[in-house]
């Protein structure tokens, strides 16, 4: 098997919104609007971007947890938004999600164990007897003891419970994990014990992450390849070294400049962007961020950025903006 | 870097055991003592066994059992034999409001359950699908029997079932689940947008799955408490129902009691009244403590997660 | 050096819980003068949080109490003002802002009619005087059309307006305090930004002390002069902001500092990690808070409490103080 794991071609996922007296008015809110890019085996893809940009819903609809309103999905080649009922089943086993909220993921009145093998009981994984070591086994992978099996939820800290969620969605050894910030709720301690399990679970399994963050300081610790959403679009995709050390998009150079730093002696820089993120149901024209971009040119206002591949060595950095258009010329 | 720790993870947690909470360690477990907490609740409690005995020493015949039976005269005032005196027919008061008890809880226990269960059902199942033709059967369902006047509603079915004791208890079950079905509908639409459910649905489970196995045990508060509530509901009906003639028509019950006195106050004999009466008011205010307290200890916002 | 504006003396508070009492800030002493701003930095249950409420005289009732020790604003003894004469400083002399402005503010009110009765009551200007104003504080928090945003209600804001409308509440009045918990926690990172040098802005202008109570060591390092880090209730390092980030002292403030993935230029094969979890407040240790999480305790930390003690131009409260080397990472 060669070829990426994961390819996502043209998803879009676009909500009927009702406005006005009595519903009457219809508008479409894009959440989800044309998104393309493929994950290799054993890497992870960094998905950043502001709240309402639509990276949760891009993570859902690629898991078919939102119903994709057009686009493609391919999990090794087989596409995922074409499968019926039973079919998708089947596939759930190969792709899996980790969740935010740690207190909200796990369901409340069911202990540990229950919530370990319903999976495992579901995608028939062996007898009860194997099932039980099965679960076990899983609470080891993810460094909890063998009596943590028969507590509840509600017993454990956060970032217990996010090991928890970890070890569920590990349980049918899928090759994807899609994990919608799951560290951003945790301490920076804990935060940084969960990082490092993912990392080692990665290496050990050789499983792919698609990893959504706000977070751009985690979001380059744990990517290959960085995708940096804004207004329901991949404005930028580059492999991580190359996008942190010369971004091309103008939001992906604001974003990163507004990280607050952990150091006192460099509070110089900082391009703050002015305005904020325009509604996702009435997007501008042209370009979506020529309203906040500091380097915005009449084009902008009047045609969508063609997406451009300026990477080198056979690694790809695309980028949709004007600046990078060779026939727009700056 | 003078940190030693870098490559203990993921042991380096420790083979984690569960942050040890104090004392009782399941949801219920922590009710269960914040209710013992609360005074006002445990009498509540104390009331209801006390009638819950009661009604069972009838069902096992321990008592109650000479409610019909002529054992005096008529009339008689309270006495060491009688204590709340006799009917006109000579019948044991006390025996017929002893008797009675087990007629509320009856009814009581029945459309309780009955009613919770088709709430529970139709609630889940509206919220799971809201916005969707199942949704909008079961809105429109119930729309229809909240518009009905409920003595209408009794008097037509018992008229339709010509006399079937059961008449009554149809009648109350058809209504009373409408309110549990609309409260557990707003739980299980606010339940369904958490992360747990949309981890079920990543997992492949079947939607039914998701609601009856995931959902509704996380509606059990809601269940419970208004269990006791159509509980209430259903004995204060029975009385109203029973002393219009509409109700329990084979037995006696304190709706029945009342019904009888009515002649008998103006002719200045009380105890039929004072008994029925009185029995009722405790059994209803000692359930309205427990149902209150219920909810306190329930309620998942209470401070001291 | 000025007279501090605010002077927290051993001031400890109280929280009853199913579990029983438990001490959620343990011995707490600080201070801060006019026009600085200090950041209090810890995890979540460090007590930080409750530590801001207790100074605004807002602790839960009747769970949590102030137990002991002392809280001096300009002079003025707060922890023995009643409930009237708090309310009276409120909004005046010290206000707050909140981590989630859509619960702070009244969803049934428009931003004009809340901020108008923050200066009717305090300052009581007229009806009309009020609104002026309150469209001119709209205005230098930046918000854009402030005339128009008066008169909408905060559903119609999005978070960062929201929270710019939170400050001009809170500033309105012109506080010699601000105490701001989480400021910008819900808020994206370009509105953080934006937020955080508003605040900045407005506190030059007219000289307001500033408390930022947070959890991120990347907001503490670009706003705050002076820090204090907190640990299950207590203060285990204070130091000007540089010198912390410089030589931490504290091994956890260390350990903090090295486990925040940052954006740096070579990415790292593993974090440092702080093993383990905070212990829980109902459970505490006899000895050093953190020992049980310490590469370097030894039988004096499990055993004893370390106190305070002054080294360099840091407070620590640590027997194994990190030394002088250079800062990691």
């Amino acid at each position: 098997m060669t070829g990426p794991l994961l390819e996502v071609r043209e998803l879009a996922r676009h909500f009927p919104v009702r406005a006005g007296l009595l519903g009457r008015s219809r508008q479409v809110l894009r959440a989800v609007d044309g998104v393309s890019f493929e994950l290799q085996r054993g890497r992870t893809f960094g998905l950043v971007g502001e709240s309402g940009c639509g990276k949760s819903t891009l993570g859902r609809a690629i898991l078919r947890l939102h119903e994709p309103t057009s686009g493609r999905v391919l999990l090794d080649g087989v596409d995922i938004t074409a499968l019926d009922r039973a079919g998708l089943k089947r596939q759930r086993k190969h792709m899996q999600m980790i969740f935010q909220d740690p207190y909200a993921s796990l369901s409340p009145r069911r202990t540990v164990d229950r919530i370990l093998d319903e999976p495992l009981a579901l995608h028939r994984f062996g007898d009860k007897a194997q099932r039980s070591r099965r679960v076990l086994e899983l609470l080891d992978i993810v460094g909890l003891g063998p009596a943590a099996r028969h507590r509840y939820p509600h017993e454990f800290s956060g970032g217990q419970r996010q090991r928890i969620g970890i070890a569920r969605a590990l349980a049918v050894e899928p090759k994807l994990i899609v994990a919608d910030e799951a560290v951003s709720a945790l301490d920076v301690s804990v935060q940084s014990q969960v990082l490092n399990l993912m990392a080692d679970l990665q290496a050990e399994f050789g499983l792919s992450f698609v990893f959504i963050s706000h977070d751009l300081a985690v979001v380059q610790h744990v990517s290959h390849v960085v995708g940096v959403m804004y207004l329901g679009k991949l404005v930028e995709t580059a492999p991580v070294d190359r996008i942190y050390a010369m971004p091309a998009h103008p939001y992906t150079r604001a974003l990163l400049d507004a990280v607050p730093v952990a150091d006192p002696t460099r509070r110089d820089k900082r391009l703050v962007l002015s305005g904020e993120v325009p509604s996702p149901l009435d997007p501008p024209p042209g370009c979506p961020f020529h309203t906040r971009c500091p380097r915005a040119m009449p084009v902008c206002s009047s045609r969508v950025p063609r997406t451009i591949d300026i990477g080198e060595n056979g690694r790809p950095h695309r980028v949709s903006c004007h600046l990078h258009d060779p026939d727009i010329g700056i | 870097m003078s940190l030693p720790t870098a490559d203990m993870n993921p042991g380096a947690d420790g083979r984690l055991q569960p942050v040890r909470k104090p004392a009782n360690h399941s949801l219920w477990g922590r009710a269960v003592a914040r209710f013992a907490a609360d005074r006002a609740a445990m009498v509540g409690l104390a009331i209801v066994a006390v009638f819950f005995v009661v009604a069972l020493g009838v069902w096992l015949g321990w008592w109650g059992g000479n409610w019909a039976e002529t054992t005096g005269g008529q009339w008689q005032p309270p006495s060491s034999e009688h204590w709340f005196g006799t009917t006109i027919l000579g019948q044991d008061i006390f025996a017929r409001a002893v008797f009675s008890t087990r007629t509320a809880f009856e009814i009581g226990l029945v459309v309780a359950i009955a009613s919770t269960l088709l709430g529970a059902l139709f609630g889940a199942l509206s919220g799971y699908f809201a916005q969707t033709p199942v949704d909008a059967v079961i809105l429109w369902l119930k729309g229809v029997l909240d518009s009905i006047p409920f003595y209408l509603f009794v008097a037509a079915i018992a008229f339709a079932l010509d006399g079937n004791p059961w008449a009554m208890h149809i009648a109350m079950i058809a209504t009373f689940w409408t309110t549990t079905a609309r409260l557990v509908r707003g739980e299980v639409m606010k339940l369904k947008n958490l992360e747990f459910v949309e981890a079920a649905r990543a997992m492949g489970l079947h939607p039914l799955v998701i609601i009856f196995r995931h959902i509704v045990p996380n509606t059990f508060h809601i269940l419970l408490v208004q269990a006791t509530i159509v509980f209430v509901a259903a004995i204060k009906s029975e009385v109203i129902l029973s002393f219009l003639g509409l109700g329990v028509t084979d037995s006696v019950s304190w709706g029945l009691m009342i019904a009888e006195s009515t002649t008998e106050v103006i002719a200045g004999h009380y105890m039929n009244f004072i008994a029925a009466s009185s029995f009722l008011f405790a059994l209803v205010m000692g359930f309205n403590l427990f149902s209150d307290g219920l909810q306190d200890a329930l309620d998942p916002r209470r401070p001291g997660r | 050096m000025s007279e501090a504006l605010l002077q927290v003396d051993r001031l400890s508070v109280d929280f009853a819980t199913e579990a029983g009492t438990v001490r959620a800030v343990d011995d707490v002493s600080f201070s801060i003068r006019p026009g600085r701003t200090l950041g209090i930095v810890g995890e979540s249950g460090c007590g930080k949080s409750v530590t801001s409420l207790a100074l605004m005289g807002l602790l839960p009732r009747p769970a949590g109490r102030i137990a002991t020790g002392s809280v001096r604003l300009g002079g003025v003894e707060l922890t023995s003002l009643d409930e009237r004469a708090l309310r009276r400083l409120r909004g005046a002399e010290l206000s707050m802002i909140f981590q989630e402005p859509m619960t702070a503010l009244n969803p049934v009110y428009t931003i004009g009619a809340q901020i108008g009765a923050v200066l009717r009551r305090h300052e009581r200007l007229s009806r009309r005087a009020a609104r002026t104003r309150a469209i001119e504080m709209l205005e230098r928090v930046g918000i854009p059309l402030p005339t128009r945003r008066i008169d909408e209600y905060p559903h119609e804001l999005s978070g960062g307006m929201r929270q710019r409308a939170m400050i001009a509440m809170a500033l309105s009045c012109r506080p010699k305090l601000l105490i701001a918990d989480e400021p910008t926690t819900a808020l994206d990172v370009t509105t953080q930004a934006q937020v955080l040098d508003q605040i900045a802005e407005l506190q030059q202008e007219l000289g307001t002390a500033v408390i930022l109570v947070t959890h991120d060591l990347g907001v503490v390092a670009e706003t705050c002069d002076d820090a204090l880090v907190m640990y299950c209730g207590q203060v285990v390092e204070q130091a000007p902001t540089r010198v912390l980030f410089e030589t931490p002292r504290h091994r956890y403030t260390e350990g903090l500092i090295a486990a925040i993935p940052k954006v740096r230029p070579q990415r790292l094969a593993r974090l440092p990690v702080i093993p383990g979890t905070v212990p829980e407040l109902a459970e505490l240790p006899r000895g050093c808070r953190f020992a049980a999480r310490c590469g370097f305790a030894d039988e004096t930390c499990i055993s004893r409490q370390p106190a305070l003690e002054t080294l360099g131009r840091s407070r620590v409260a640590c027997f194994h103080p990190a030394g002088e080397q250079a800062p990691s990472a």
